[in-house]
């Protein structure tokens, strides 16, 4: 062995040595008046309904006061590479950061497994808190993670479908394997259709790539299809419309964006709010509420979306008041 | 200073991605893509093992046994079946996908307030991120010493020769395929079980988990060669482990001085592109060599 390696493994063992003496006292900080505090934001990876939470998360805290010079926010992006996550919460944890945002589940866990317990940690937007064990109940989360959770209000898609569609028997739901959030939404509307009657069929997709085999066969077996809000089928969503189009099948997708690129309606959530809502919530705690007792918020309620050119282009009717609803309250595409 | 702490420990624990990928890309010579689908798939085993409430000590070690059943099925691919070592590591990947799928039974599966191997009660008296160094430690100061005292042994001088020069080894009556194999399944396995340890620590394992493992594995291989040069073989182990501290260090002082996290991957790739230019470099800047060859050639 060479010098050089000797001399920097003797380093490095001289700083853990003076590190595990220190660590152990400095712990204890005074909390000065006028106190700014430190506000970690986490995302997963730069996708457009990641984006707008967070832009709403911002405005939540604006509304609360943490605005300027009140308050320090720290976003980190790890740009969907899952080794970044760990060291940007580490990051956050070393900033003694006052509460800590995380947008998307991989996000929040590896958040809530760094503060282990003690800082607060908020929820954005997590599909399901209670299945990927963030919380213990929605209602009383029970330790330091609680924040918003984005359902998707499954029983109105359904009824757009219904309406949208009515002759409709067969039903195609197409999710990615690898997308939790999309995967809970796509069991939870099979059981809704099975019950309602339908004849239901499920596809998956493992990347991007597979999208147009797996379209094609589905287009040629169903009637309808249902597109639960998933990050791989948003972003293939152009590929599955070509296809579906082809084949005169109309497609439901869960929000906006997804209507936007083709699809012909749906009730959509607002990403925006539920960033929102996890803004006032972090406000909130930062103000002395307790997470333990601070209930998941579920953010169901959305807005009429409707793409009259899609509709037009399958020679679908639209009901008047739905087109009506839409055109007052959501968003029309034409 | 608790988050230099923290870097080191992870340096200490990602190690065993160096250590083990070093087996293959430096000692047979060839690039193993196998691990990008191992690496999730000893996550996907010990996580799903340890929440059915199975010891999270046997999970791991089971995820060992699991990962070098991926290497094996590399190495079959490579020489039994003569498909090209890159395209065999990639299609057992692919295959890894499915796989890990199918164990996991989701996309995601959490560790939260569960057991695992850093829950054991000697580790939580120790003060924050010493779990980790640790663990790390613990576990890389294992693997390395049993590959030292491996690679002394008959075996594994036959396992160097043979990719060292495999029609050399053929000749004195290695079985050079079954060395190949073995290094495989032994680099999986190995790879496995810092995926498990890993997902241990993190809390979680996730199906997109592998994506990029193989740079990190390289990058400790390439910053230990190019910082301390010239060694013998358990030198080269050793500063394989500092180089994944090294690394951990580098991409936490890119994090402080408040590069854009969009552009980490970049800044990443481009810190081991020059790693890995630095001879060329050095040899293309240095004056005397370059009169040398001059001087040689007129000769």
């Amino acid at each position: 062995m060479n010098k050089r390696l000797i001399t920097i493994i003797v380093v490095i063992i001289a700083f853990l040595g003076v590190a595990f003496v220190a660590t152990g006292k400095s712990a204890q900080q005074v909390k000065k008046q006028n106190y700014i505090p430190t506000v970690g934001i986490l995302q997963l990876v730069t996708h457009p309904a990641l984006d707008e939470i967070h832009r709403g998360i911002v405005a939540g805290l604006k509304k609360q006061g943490y605005t300027g010079n009140k308050i320090k926010i720290d976003y980190q992006n790890a740009q969907a590479n899952q080794a970044n996550l760990k060291t940007m919460s580490q990051k956050f944890a070393n900033e003694n950061a006052d509460l800590t945002l995380g947008i998307a589940t991989p996000a929040a866990l590896s958040l809530a497994k760094t503060a282990d317990g003690n800082s607060p940690v908020i929820l954005a937007g997590i599909t399901d808190p209670v299945g990927s064990g963030l919380v213990k109940t929605g209602q009383r989360p029970g330790a330091n993670v609680t924040g918003t959770s984005g359902d998707s209000p499954l029983e109105q898609h359904l009824n757009v479908i219904k309406q949208v569609v009515p002759k409709a028997k067969k039903l195609g739901i197409i999710y990615t394997t690898s997308d939790h959030g999309g995967e809970y939404n796509a069991k939870r509307m099979a059981q809704l259709a099975k019950s309602a009657g339908y004849d239901v069929h499920m596809y998956t997709i493992s990347t991007t790539n597979d999208m147009q085999q797996v379209a094609e066969t589905m287009a040629s077996q169903v009637d309808v299809v249902y597109a639960p809000q998933d990050n791989g089928v948003a972003s293939a969503m152009k590929t599955l419309i070509n296809i579906t189009n082809k084949n005169n099948v109309p497609v439901i997708p869960a929000v906006n964006t997804m209507v936007k690129d083709g699809g012909v309606a749906t009730i959509s959530v607002s990403q925006y709010d539920i960033g929102y809502q996890a803004g006032i919530m972090a406000g909130q705690v930062l103000k002395g509420k307790d997470t333990a007792t601070y209930p998941v918020k579920t953010i169901t309620k959305g807005d009429m979306v409707i793409n009259l050119k899609q509709a037009k282009l399958l020679g679908l009717h639209l009901p008047e008041d739905m087109i009506k609803t839409a055109e007052a309250k959501g968003e029309v595409f034409k | 200073m608790s988050i230099i702490v923290s870097s080191i420990g992870q340096g200490l624990l990602w190690a065993v991605l160096g250590v083990a990928l070093f087996l293959t890309f430096r000692i047979l010579n060839f690039p193993d893509m196998t691990v990008e689908g191992s690496f999730p798939l000893g996550a996907a085993t010990a996580v799903t093992m340890i929440s059915h409430g199975i010891n999270p000590y046997l999970a791991t070690l089971t995820a060992l046994i699991i990962g070098s059943i991926a290497g094996l099925v590399t190495g079959l691919l490579y020489t039994k079946g003569k498909i090209p070592i890159l395209l065999a590591g990639i299609l057992v990947m692919t295959a890894a996908l499915s796989i890990n799928l199918r164990i996991m039974g989701s996309a995601n599966i959490s560790l939260l307030n569960q057991k695992s191997i850093f829950s054991s009660p000697i580790l939580q008296h120790l003060p924050k991120n010493f779990d980790s160094v640790f663990v790390g430690f613990i576990i890389i100061t294992i693997i390395t010493l049993s590959l030292m005292f491996f690679l002394q042994t008959e075996i594994g001088q036959a396992f160097i020769a043979t990719g060292d020069n495999a029609n050399m080894a053929q000749s004195i009556g290695i079985k050079t395929d079954r060395m190949t194999i073995m290094g495989l399944m032994l680099s999986n396995g190995l790879i496995a079980l810092g995926g498990a340890v890993i997902a241990q620590n993190n809390g979680y394992a996730d199906i997109n988990m592998g994506i990029g493992i193989i740079v990190i594995a390289l990058a400790s291989i390439i910053i230990g060669e190019v910082a301390f040069g010239d060694l013998s073989l358990n030198g080269r182990l050793v500063a394989v482990i500092v180089g994944s501290i090294l690394y951990r260090l580098v991409l936490l002082a890119v994090l402080s001085l408040g590069f854009s996290t969009n552009d980490l991957n970049l800044i990443s790739a481009i810190v081991l592109a020059v790693a890995m230019m630095l001879p060329q470099l050095r040899k293309a800047l240095k004056f005397d060599t370059v009169i040398k060859k001059g001087v040689t050639k007129h000769d």
